[in-house]
């Protein structure tokens, strides 16, 4: 048994020195540009117009890309701007990063997505396995989400109102700065992980994101992340975001047959079942 | 054991991506099911529900002295499993037998998460997503740990 593990190990070091080499973005000192083969809208902006797929570094259709092995599940080329980096963890406050870790030990048994709550921003621009589909206007910028129906409208050159209550995906604004798209976030609730198992935040989190139409396939991502209630300073990650030709975005409504609620109930009563030592 | 060598082989590989890994499930693997528990079952199909967030098949297991219970397998919502190749009502029916690789519930009992199903014809697709998916891996989700 013992000896198996560490085949096992091995292999899957092997496996993941891979596919993390691969998970990674291009981080380069300055911004990155579209490519000669990167459609152009009427105003000449890269058009990112069409259905997309966050945390995923494969070239391809969802099929060709989401059949693979492991828990990543993903198969076919890697695209060139791959992330080659290991990505940074959120600098937490000692306080913070404490309730992180409890989290952590409980395995996500407060996951707000468990209660079909929308995983607010960055997450969902970065949501594995579920496509996104992007519309694009000379003024607006429409994101459209399959994963729990949800949307995020970018005016370009526009102001946060200001009117804004605490909301799950923010109030975003966008403008072009060359050949990249930035949008700014910002009137968020308390209520959404920033990315992993725990990684909550307070009200005052300001999200900047950065999106790239590189090739005809990928789009290069950047987020920074502030909050200064519970970070230290900002975080900043990278990633890709593949095109998915022939996909459309279908139906996915969370709270239909949610079973999971029920069960994590049942799961509370006894935690040493399933809590990290 | 090739299984259970699989089962590890995957969950090393969560491990060591860490965080790295984007969400790809409703919520965590790690909370209900146990990567140290695979189990590979063959049964009828008594129900089967295509629905979100995440559909279900529930199969008829029979054991060594006959006693019958039944198993319930959860995996992908439905617009995941149209992708990865199924067709509601016409892949598989209540009625048919089917082989699931998956694993248990923590709590025991006869309660899992598919990741993969074997129709009675060899054919085999994937029903959910693998093992460590959603609960953080191994890896620390904090930059700064905690002082003590």
């Amino acid at each position: 048994m013992k000896k198996n593990f560490v085949i096992a190990f091995a292999a899957a070091a092997l496996v993941a020195l891979v596919v993390f080499s691969a998970t990674a973005p291009a981080q380069t000192a300055s911004p990155p540009k579209a490519g000669k083969d990167v459609p152009r809208a009427a105003d000449g902006h890269p058009d990112m117009t069409g259905v997309w797929q966050g945390g995923s570094n494969r070239i391809g259709t969802w099929e060709d890309t989401n059949d693979g092995e492991g828990p990543l599940g993903q198969s076919g080329p890697i695209t060139p701007f791959a992330v080659t980096t290991p990505q940074p963890k959120p600098p937490y406050q000692e306080w913070a990063a404490k309730k992180v870790l409890e989290s952590y030990k409980m395995r996500g048994i407060d996951e707000p997505m468990v209660r079909c709550l929308p995983p607010g921003v960055p997450r969902t621009t970065l949501m594995g396995l579920f496509p996104m589909q992007i519309v694009q206007t000379p003024k607006t910028i429409v994101m459209l989400f399959e994963v729990f129906h949800l949307f995020r409208i970018i005016p370009i050159d526009a102001k946060h109102p200001d009117d804004l209550e605490p909301s799950y995906m923010g109030d975003s604004v966008g403008h072009w700065e060359g050949d990249t798209l930035v949008v700014d976030v910002t009137g968020f609730n308390d209520k959404t992980w920033l990315s992993g198992v725990g990684t909550f935040h307070s009200e005052k989190l300001h999200v900047v994101e950065k999106f790239t139409r590189v090739d005809l396939n990928t789009i290069a991502y950047e987020d920074t992340v502030e909050d200064p209630d519970v970070l230290t300073g900002p975080w900043t990650r990278h990633g890709t975001i593949m095109l998915r030709p022939g996909t459309r975005i279908r139906e996915y409504e969370c709270v239909e047959n949610n079973q999971d609620m029920k069960e994590y109930e049942e799961m509370m009563k006894n935690p040493s079942v399933f809590q990290r030592k | 054991m090739k299984l259970r060598l699989f089962a590890i082989l995957l969950a090393s590989i969560g491990l060591l991506l860490g965080t790295s890994v984007p969400a790809r499930a409703h919520h965590s693997f790690g909370v209900e099911y146990d990567v140290n528990k695979p189990v590979t079952l063959t049964g009828v199909i008594t129900k089967i529900e295509w629905t979100n967030p995440h559909s279900f098949v529930f199969i008829d297991i029979k054991d060594a002295s006959g006693k019958v219970t039944n198993w319930r397998f959860e995996g992908y919502p439905p617009t995941v499993l149209y992708r990865t190749g199924w067709k509601r009502d016409v892949t598989m029916k209540a009625g048919d037998e089917i082989t699931v690789y998956g694993w248990q519930s923590r709590v025991g009992g006869p309660w899992g998460h598919a990741r993969q199903i074997t129709f009675a014809d060899g054919k085999k697709l994937y029903f959910g997503p693998g093992p460590g998916t959603g609960d953080g891996g191994a890896s620390l989700p904090v930059a700064v740990p905690p002082s003590n």
